[in-house]
């Protein structure tokens, strides 16, 4: 046993054995969860395999898991769509004010998801302003639009990906080649007939890679599901997770953990498909040796309506959400939009922000959060990815370690760090720490990418010029490769951090009073009726991780790192 | 009841405290047990708890009151008679109240010392998470406000019924009895909080069954699952905030003072009881494992004080204390004012009563 590991650096054999201990507990008591019943003080009770019977032998699952299908598929074309109309007209036309796209997306990114969802179920609400339209138009007095069903789960969920699927696929944009499009304009073909077959036939890998993290990403979301279908009972399964656990007195952590493990495996198999699919995008790489500049499509009298297009995109996924969050924040009390509301404004909800305890307390413990998870993520990946990409022995199992979390959904993990706190030997549960560090192995997976792809960039020959002049390897770890891939490491922490604060679906299980977060504190406000006071800690909340979403935008962008 | 405060256990048990806070400065917990400070009694009893609370300079109540109206203004007024002890709450509806408390006393990290909501003291006693204490605060409440083996004490009584949109429902048409949820017309228009909560759906559906009868009670469920009644998620409170944003005409089963409060700000929405009235009380419990079980005393004292039951009375809710008298905007909804029938559900029956209720929910209402 001890040979398999000879000759693996202490370093490599350190990183493996935190990596271990921070992932095998929870996956254990998930498996564990799933297959014992819980007594009335919620402790392990006998031996069973009736959660994963329950599960197969309703009928529910399967149309639930019909629901998940539908609303992932669905909201990923929809975020893959309204970004990829952005990306070919921010990357491959001359529209004015194009560049701007790029850092309202980057903004964008820290608004809550929760606080995004609350907006838009205002806005399309059976009370909001777009019904109340539609029913002076029809004459009725019955709300024409339903949110709280599929469709508005999937627009939301869709549109809060369009930032993020921008900022994807403009990279693809930027990197093809443009010989193809060329030839086909010299041969005759319009604008829009060289997009249709030439540009997005090229992109057609990298779009369905894109498309299907999304799916999955979407297919793993709680909060969408929990805010806006659940209301309209239309459960896909990680609702069902989140309402196993609620509904029962006390809790029955065993079908939330057979929903779990089947859930998980059910990401596992479409993270295959993923896998498989990036390798084959490899045959279609066109960055070739030829000097590649990116093309630009001259629009002539059409780049204002492309500016309009652009215009639009920017009101409806920004400006529309966050005005009537901010108008929301400004009243006594909610009661959707109306003339007269104007006579009532009051900043009451700022003052009750600034006053309470329990508010200041979740955005402190928020940044803590957020600022621990992104400095822990960054001193585990910044040397598992060298070590993996230098092919150091076992370095292998680094990469293959850090990634793992990946299968894990957020709600899944929740679950498995629950039982897994509920269970230990000390006093942790509900600790800020707890939180900590079930989100370093949930966002392992992000550092490590990121950390990989710059450590990817720095040629051998620095290190081995460090060598030659008899710099110790620790020493040329520290004062060549660690310099060098300090901006993959710091848009890694930024991306990190900004990721770890907006997330719900984990913290909602784990949260102690102690530890209270702004997403979870959302949340409950909506929970609670409490809109006015969420809009107002979620308008001082996302106007803070805006300006560390500015922050990001430009180190990521003075050292010409993509965001993915 | 006055010899036995000078019975010689009791005698022992402040003698025991005293004793043991001059010996052990480690820390006020180690001094007595929970027990013992939970069931002090005697003249000394205040004093104790006092210098007890001053060392834990703290205390916790996790509780289902509404934050901004009733929850901290009750602490800080606490905040204000008790200066050196810093009370620190966290709101949530029962069944998270439950969770919560359920999981720190399996992770063995109690941090809430006091438990206070409607419908939490049954699952806990089963649970065995529950200290028992005894106060003379009790002595001014009826026998069936607190539990005789002092487990649970009330704060508060709730009544329930309905709450519509004023400007989607004019106040003669709203319906006046249950069976006039039935009538066609509100078909479509009707919502309710599809949880097993405190004025959620199970709720509903136990008062039915235990004002009707199982037989009458599921035909009339049967009816009513006609009318496609909305499942809304979140707590009686956030219903009734969907009626005033009119995403719904009448709630069902919220808290009847909940509309009354939301009317004199200014909102469209008004309640409408419904005979017999639904009535229930909310309680105060005390964890096992307390980490500050002095000034969690003084808190439930405080609680149960004339003096906390009126700063209730001021934010609306409606005080357990015999001796204090809901505002004159809620008589209205106040059955023994209003001149109204009214039928007390009682935590013990609810929670014996769950299993069937949320069946019967499954069935007709496809919720859970």
């Amino acid at each position: 046993m001890i040979r398999v590991f000879t000759g693996w650096s202490p370093i490599v054999l350190l990183l493996i054995a935190i990596l271990l201990v921070l992932i095998v507990p929870p996956l254990y008591f998930l498996l564990k969860t799933s297959l014992y019943t819980t007594s009335a003080d919620g402790s392990f009770g006998d031996f069973t395999f009736e959660y994963y019977r329950d599960l197969f032998s309703s009928p529910r699952f399967f149309s639930h898991f019909f629901n998940s299908a539908l609303f992932a598929g669905g909201s990923a074309v929809l975020a893959i769509a309204l970004g990829a109309v952005q990306a070919w007209i921010v990357e491959r036309t001359d529209t004015p004010l194009r560049q701007y796209v790029f850092l309202l997306a980057v903004v964008s990114l820290g608004i809550p998801h929760v606080l995004y969802t609350v907006a838009w179920l205002l806005i399309l609400g059976k009370g909001g302003p777009v019904n109340l339209f539609l029913m002076g138009l029809l004459g009725t007095d019955m709300p024409v639009l339903s949110v709280n069903s599929l469709w508005g789960m999937i627009l939301i969920e869709g549109m809060i990906w369009a930032p993020l699927g921008f900022l994807l696929l403009s990279s693809v944009f930027r990197l093809s080649d443009v010989a193809f499009e060329e030839a086909a304009m010299m041969s005759g073909a319009g604008l829009f007939t060289t997009f249709r077959r030439i540009t997005l036939k090229l992109a057609t890998p990298a779009v369905l890679a894109l498309l299907l993290l999304v799916c999955i990403r979407a297919f793993e979301a709680f909060d969408i599901p929990a805010l806006v279908g659940s209301a309209g009972g239309v459960s896909v399964l990680t609702t069902d997770i989140f309402e196993s656990i609620r509904k029962d007195l006390p809790s029955n952590y065993g079908q939330a953990g057979a929903f779990s493990v089947i859930l998980m495996l059910l990401v596992v198999i479409l993270l295959l498909v993923h896998h498989r699919l990036l390798k084959h995008a490899e045959r279609y790489q066109t960055i070739t040796g030829k000097g590649y500049r990116p093309h630009v499509t001259r629009l002539g009298k059409w780049r204002y309506i492309t500016a309009s297009v652009l215009g639009l995109f920017f009101l409806v996924l920004l400006v529309l959400p966050v005005g009537i969050i901010m108008l929301a924040s400004l009243l006594p009390f909610y009661d959707g939009v109306r003339a007269e509301l104007f006579d009532r404004l009051t900043l009451d909800n700022y003052r009750l922000v600034a006053a309470s305890p329990s508010f200041r307390g979740a955005i402190l413990n928020t940044i803590v959060m957020g600022a621990a998870t992104a400095t822990v993520v960054c001193l585990l990946t910044a040397g598992s990815a060298w070590l993996s990409v230098r092919r150091y022995k076992g370095g292998w199992l680094l990469d293959q370690l850090a990634t793992l979390p990946l299968i894990f959904p957020a709600i899944v993990l929740g679950v498995a760090f629950l039982q897994l706190f509920v269970n230990a030997p000390f006093a942790i549960y509900g600790t800020l720490s707890s939180l900590i560090i079930a989100a370093v192995v949930q966002y392992l997976p992000y550092g490590m990418r990121f950390c990989y792809a710059g450590a990817m960039q720095i040629h051998r020959e620095l290190e081995e010029a460090a060598e030659m002049s008899g710099a110790k390897r620790y020493a040329t770890y520290f004062r060549i490769v660690l310099p060098l891939i300090a901006p993959a490491v710091a848009t890694s922490w930024l991306f990190v951090m900004l990721m770890s604060v907006r997330a719900v679906a984990m913290p909602i299980l784990l949260t102690g009073p102690r530890s209270q977060v702004v997403a979870v504190t959302l949340f409950d406000l909506w929970g609670n009726g409490q809109i006015t006071s969420l809009a107002a800690v979620g308008v001082c909340w996302t106007a803070l991780m805006m300006g560390i979403g500015l922050v990001f935008y430009r180190t990521a962008r003075r050292y010409g790192l993509t965001v993915s | 009841m006055r010899l036995n405060v000078l019975s010689l256990q009791n005698v022992r048990v402040v003698l025991t405290a005293l004793a043991a806070y001059s010996l052990a400065p480690i820390g006020p917990v180690a001094a007595a047990t929970i027990a013992e400070i939970a069931n002090l009694q005697g003249s000394q009893r205040e004093q104790i708890l006092v210098e007890g609370a001053k060392k834990e300079g703290k205390v916790v109540i996790y509780s289902a009151m509404i934050e901004d109206q009733a929850l901290r203004p009750i602490t800080q007024a606490f905040r204000q008679k008790y200066p050196f002890i810093e009370p620190e709450f966290w709101r949530a509806d029962t069944r998270d109240l439950l969770n919560k408390a359920l999981a720190e006393a399996r992770a063995r990290a109690v941090v809430g010392d006091i438990i206070e909501g409607g419908g939490v003291s049954q699952a806990l006693i089963k649970a065995g998470i529950l200290q028992s204490f005894m106060t003379p605060a009790f002595a001014p409440y009826d026998k069936q406000r607190y539990d005789t083996k002092g487990s649970w004490a009330a704060t508060r009584v709730s009544y329930f019924g309905l709450a519509y949109n004023t400007r989607l429902v004019k106040a003669e048409d709203a319906p006046k009895t249950y069976e006039g949820l039935l009538d066609p017309k509100w078909k479509g228009k009707l919502c309710w909080a599809a949880t097993t909560e405190t004025g959620g759906a199970m709720m509903f559906i136990t008062f039915i069954r235990l004002i009707m009868g199982e037989e009458k009670g599921e035909a009339y469920l049967r009816d009513l699952a006609k009318q496609n009644i909305s499942n809304l998620t979140g707590s009686p409170r956030e219903v009734v905030n969907k009626v005033m944003q009119g995403e719904c005409a009448i709630a069902i089963n919220i808290f009847l003072h909940h509309p009354v409060i939301s009317a004199q700000k200014g909102a469209p929405v008004a309640p409408q009881p419904l005979e017999p009235v639904m009535s229930n009380a909310s309680v105060v419990t005390l964890a096992k494992g307390a980490p500050h079980p002095h000034a969690a005393m003084l808190l439930i004292d405080y609680l149960l004080s004339k003096e906390a039951q009126e700063v209730l009375e001021k934010a609306d809710y409606l005080p357990a204390h015999p001796d204090v008298k809901p505002q004159s905007s809620l008589q209205s909804i106040v059955p023994s004012m209003a001149n109204l029938q009214e039928r007390f559900l009682s935590e013990e029956f609810m929670f014996d009563q769950r299993a069937k209720s949320i069946d019967l929910q499954k069935k007709y209402f496809r919720s859970q």
